[in-house]
């Protein structure tokens, strides 16, 4: 969305910028990859080559560390990676659909106490996770859960307050005549929300779904407490058990490992990262 | 153009889509057809639940152990679980009453898991083994009981104890130096080994007590005082002899400048990486346990070391009585398991002096019997492990005080003394400070004991 | 269905998924936590009432004040700078180029990024002999401190890493920007405003509820910092980054006081509550005044 005529001088004043910015956004991450192809003595070595020496060993070192941390006999990759995949995609899936119609509802069909509701739930977002920790803990092994991934992400299948929130927003900057319009034609709010407002949210939809798939991948803290079985560990677990302090950490391991994680997150953000171009938050963060 | 442009646009949609899609599938194939955890548990044993923190090598080492013992019986089947953050895992199983059959703890847990209830006293079970405390070195078995009463068996244990690299030795010119046995021997070999660069700035040196830092609180010990009066439960950190201790620490960055010490320490490498000090030579003495060797192993084979004991001042030297920290990982059951004596079964098993011995060598720690085979010394990847021995043989060794308030004791500790080594402390007000918070956390434990125990 | 739905309680309908979460997830465990805070709970054994005790203790208690103080400061300045910050760069990125999309993308990965790899490449990128950031400020010939050894820098070695994560502000604020009316910016081009003093003076007033949502969100995570300063520098040197859940995290599962712990969650909250409070008289008061 360039202005016409722009200055030139004013054009490459903010290229280059941006290029500063690039930089020094992407140079811990490139740090990070440029360390899991190396050799483990260069690793923590001092001085600033990103490149192993031999630059030539490269490839072969790549092959050696990734297949090294894909093969490690006590952390089973693959297996983390599987179980992530599975619990984020349950609980993305479920907190899109509970977190949509909550928030229609919240934001467009009368109900007593809507603001208080509203106020409670963004006051869910100041609970800090230690003090739910213990309680939590008890309640999922009354439930007998623990031992299975539902309480990774079944909680999200009743909503999740960020997501709520987000897509309330969203749905508050719709206008009124929308609804008006269709409640003349005899629509039902369930009806107005299937047929006007939910094909209108698809954008913000996809905001939630990419920011609440990051926030699973990335969460270690729930994680660490209620799986305890090894077998059932997630990816960021599995990067914990290499960082053990009492054995060795392979630094240029953790390093691969860490990039593997990050990858698939990566990748999709790239795919996605068009909505942003667009209006899909528009009106969420109206006041 | 704009039409062109659209188009061009609309192909990167559809490519876009493709490409989540694609991946999508995939995601879903991997996580429907690809790698399942382990499904071997047998259905006609009883099947405990043993959580240990072990992983890596040594895991592997007490996997070997736990399938050795699933295959010479078939009562009992025992699954190896390696957890993270293992004492406070426990301690949430316990609080939701899932607990395990068998936890492995470190020695320093047993004061607060036992005072708590959380765990099966073991003094019939062992004695129907036949396990006592004789067939145990002098320090272990005190690591194992909590108010006279038995908690937990030993896995292993180790002892703490100068290592010094007899190559820098011979670098500095010092190789027939005799190692040292007092405070004073040890200063004077730690002031050889400083090697500088020409601006300055320290390259090498010899002991340095952030090396590898591990224990803020133990430097008293070696000057004959201690930490706790276990029996009267009061707080005794700011005895003369720790007074005296931590000048002596305090002299360090007072005569090397705390700052060129903070420098040189944020520019060695870690432990645990090849490029550790003591595998390198910028330290030249430090203190470690007896697992050291394993990292020897690994980064720096070839290297000429010695084991001796920490020194102490010499007004209280003594080789035939040396002292140094002994600590452990322990074997418990949980109140409240279902099957105690199973589990208790494969705790006795892990008693014998076989498997001790062989846990013992691949973790290269020390053996806690009384007993110890020729084999073991032989075969052992430390080649001081006999110093190593003779610690936890010794009277004069000491453990963790056993108090269950020693997480917050000990964290005061470590605050404390990175206050000292930035001289922003001396060592009489540090230790009466940490004296009075220790002595609070104390008292409040004594009250809510009497409390809850009348 | 129709006369139901059109009935003023239909919402609550709407709504129940969440009002049953927020119950079992949320307010029990608060209640039951508000219990713990009265009582002394070791998680080991079962709970032993006391009071208010935990909460005077938390008056006396000296390392309490000053993982609030260091909480305090640290939010007073990640705060500030990165609402900036982010404001910055999503004006910056605010045009559709090529390389803006690439540089948003670039900004955004940081958050990303595992926790314990940031931390560890952090880790590593402040160490005070070799680490990335002396030697490039060796290189322009100014010598670097130990940034994770010593006390102030330690503090603001972590601010700099929260800044590194602005990701997620930067992309709210961009959407936002994208509903700025072009018409407005042609007409501040047209006053001979300036690409800054357009964005400055068109651009965020539009987007002041956007701000004032990530200004509330950055409050929270603030004041909730916890992962990075334990990996990295394990609260100190000397408790200077021991932060307010670190102390609650230990005195939950170290200290095996969860009693206190849970007050301690209890006042956080309040904390918390009390700033927020505070930003929206502040926000409301300006808005007034502009209006």
């Amino acid at each position: 969305m360039s202005l016409r005529g722009p200055n030139p001088a004013a054009r490459v004043t903010r290229s280059l910028l941006m290029l500063v910015v690039a930089i020094i956004f992407a140079m811990p991450l490139v740090w990070m990859a440029a360390t899991s192809i190396k050799p483990e003595s260069q690793a923590m070595s001092q001085g600033l080559s990103l490149l192993p020496d031999p630059v030539t060993s490269a490839p072969s070192q790549a092959m050696e560390n990734y297949e090294a941390v894909l093969e490690d006999p006590t952390v089973d990759f693959p297996l983390y990676m599987r179980n992530t995949i599975v619990v984020v995609a349950l609980g993305v899936f479920g907190c899109v659909i509970s977190s949509v119609v909550v928030a229609y509802g919240l934001a467009r069909v009368p109900m007593p106490g809507r603001k208080p509701l509203i106020v409670i739930t963004i006051g869910t977002m100041l609970i800090p996770f230690p003090v739910l920790m213990a309680p939590l803990f008890m309640l999922y092994a009354k439930l007998g859960w623990i031992g299975t991934f539902l309480p990774l992400y079944a909680q999200f299948w009743l909503g999740n307050a960020f997501s709520i929130f987000l897509l309330h927003q969203f749905f508050k900057s719709l206008p009124k005549e929308l609804d008006e319009a269709a409640s003349i034609d005899g629509c039902s709010h369930w009806q107005t929300f299937r047929h006007i407002a939910l094909p209108l949210s698809r954008n913000a939809l996809a905001v939630v779904v990419l920011l609440h798939f990051t926030y699973m991948w990335n969460d270690f803290l729930a994680p660490l407490v209620f799986i305890v079985d090894r077998e059932q560990f997630t990816l960021m677990l599995g990067l914990q058990l290499y960082q053990s302090k009492a054995g060795q950490t392979p630094w240029n391991l953790l390093m691969a490992a860490s990039t593997m994680t990050v990858l698939p997150v990566l990748v999709v953000f790239v795919l996605t990262n068009r909505l942003f171009t667009r209006s899909s938050l528009s009106g969420s963060v109206k006041g | 153009m704009s039409e062109s442009r659209s188009s061009l646009s609309g192909a990167l949609d559809i490519s876009r889509r493709a490409s989540l899609g694609v991946i999508a599938a995939s995601a879903a194939g991997f996580a429907l057809f690809g790698p399942r955890p382990r499904q071997d548990v047998p259905k006609d044993r009883i099947v405990l639940d043993y959580w240990e923190k072990w992983t890596g090598a040594e895991g592997l080492a007490m996997q070997r152990l736990v399938d050795r013992f699933n295959a010479s019986q078939s009562e009992i089947f025992v699954r190896y679980l390696s957890i993270g953050s293992i004492d406070q895992k426990a301690m949430i199983a316990v609080a939701g009453r899932s607990p395990p059959d068998i936890l492995g703890l470190w020695s320093f847990n047993i004061p607060s898991f036992a005072e708590a209830g959380a765990l099966m006293p073991l003094d019939e079970l062992a004695a129907k083994s036949g396990i006592a405390s004789a067939n145990y070195a002098q320090a272990v078995w005190p690591m194992l009981t909590h108010r006279d009463q038995l908690f937990s068996l030993i896995s292993t244990c180790g002892t703490i104890a100068l290592y010094i690299n007899d190559d820098r030795l011979a670098e500095a010119g010092l190789a027939d130096a005799p190692a040292p046995a007092t405070i004073e021997e040890l200063d004077a070999l730690s002031e050889a080994l400083i090697e500088r660069r020409p601006t300055g700035d320290i390259e090498k040196l010899g002991f340095i007590h952030t090396d590898p830092g591990w224990w803020s609180w133990l430097w008293g010990y070696h000057f004959g005082g201690s930490l706790l009066d276990e029996t009267t439960g009061t707080a005794t950190a700011n005895a003369p002899e720790n007074v005296r201790a931590y000048e002596w620490v305090q002299s360090y960055p007072k005569t090397y400048g705390s700052r060129e010490l903070i420098k040189f320490q944020s520019g060695v490498g870690f432990y645990g990486t090849a490029q550790a000090p003591f595998l390198t030579g910028r330290v030249g003495l430090t203190i470690q346990g007896p697992w050291m060797a394993n990292l020897i192993q690994a980064f720096a084979p070839d290297l000429n070391y010695r084991v001796v004991p920490m020194p102490t001042i010499s007004s209280i030297a003594d080789p035939s009585r040396p002292v140094g920290l002994v600590d452990g990982d322990v074997l418990t059951i949980p109140a409240g398991a279902r099957e105690p004596e199973a589990s208790f079964a494969f705790i006795a098993w892990m008693q014998e002096q076989k498997q001790i011995e062989e846990i013992a060598t691949a973790h290269a720690k020390n053996s806690p019997l009384t007993s110890v085979s020729d084999a073991f010394i032989a075969g052992h990847p430390n080649r001081g492990i006999t110093a190593h021995n003779a610690i936890a043989a010794s009277d004069r060794a000491f453990r963790f005080p056993k108090t269950r308030v020693w997480p917050r004791y000990v964290s005061e500790f470590d605050a404390a003394f990175q206050r000292l080594w930035l001289l922003q402390d001396e060592p009489a007000s540090m230790l009466t400070s940490i004296n009075a918070r220790a002595q609070v956390a104390l008292d409040q434990a004594a009250a809510m004991r009497a409390r809850r125990h009348g | 269905m129709s006369a139901a739905g059109r009935s003023r309680f239909a919402g609550l309908l709407w709504v129940s998924p969440w009002l049953v979460g927020l119950c079992v997830f949320f307010l029990a465990p608060m209640g039951l936590g508000a219990y713990y805070s009265m009582t002394n709970y070791s998680m080991l054994e079962p709970p032993l009432w006391v009071g208010l005790d935990n909460y005077t203790s938390l008056l006396k208690d000296d390392v309490f004040k000053q993982a609030v103080l260091n909480t305090i400061i640290y939010a007073a300045f990640v705060i500030p700078l990165s609402v900036v910050l982010a404001l910055a760069i999503a004006g910056l990125l605010d045009v559709d180029s090529r390389l803006s999309r690439l540089v948003r993308v670039l900004v955004f990965t940081p958050t990303v990024v595992p926790l314990v790899a940031s931390a560890m490449i952090w880790l590593w990128l402040f160490n005070g002999d070799h680490g990335l950031i002396n030697a490039f400020l060796h290189m322009i010939g100014i010598s670097g401190p130990n940034w994770l050894g010593e006390r102030g820098f330690a503090m603001g070695a972590l601010v700099i890493m929260a800044l590194w994560s602005i990701g997620q502000p930067v992309v709210i604020y961009l959407a936002a920007l994208q509903d700025v009316p072009r018409e407005l910016y042609e007409a501040g081009q047209l006053d001979g405003m300036g690409p800054i003093r357009r964005f400055v003076h068109v651009a965020m007033p539009s987007i002041a509820p956007a701000v004032f949502f990530n200004v509330i969100i950055q409050t929270i995570t603030a004041w909730q910092v916890f992962a990075a300063p334990y990996i990295m520098t394990e609260g100190g040197p000397d408790r200077s980054t021991y932060f307010y859940s670190h102390y609650l995290y230990d005195n939950a599962f170290l200290f095996q006081r969860m009693g206190y712990a849970s007050a301690m969650a209890w006042v956080q909250l309040m904390l918390i509550a009390v700033c927020i409070l505070a930003i929206y008289a502040v926000t409301r008061k300006l808005w007034s005044t502009d209006t």
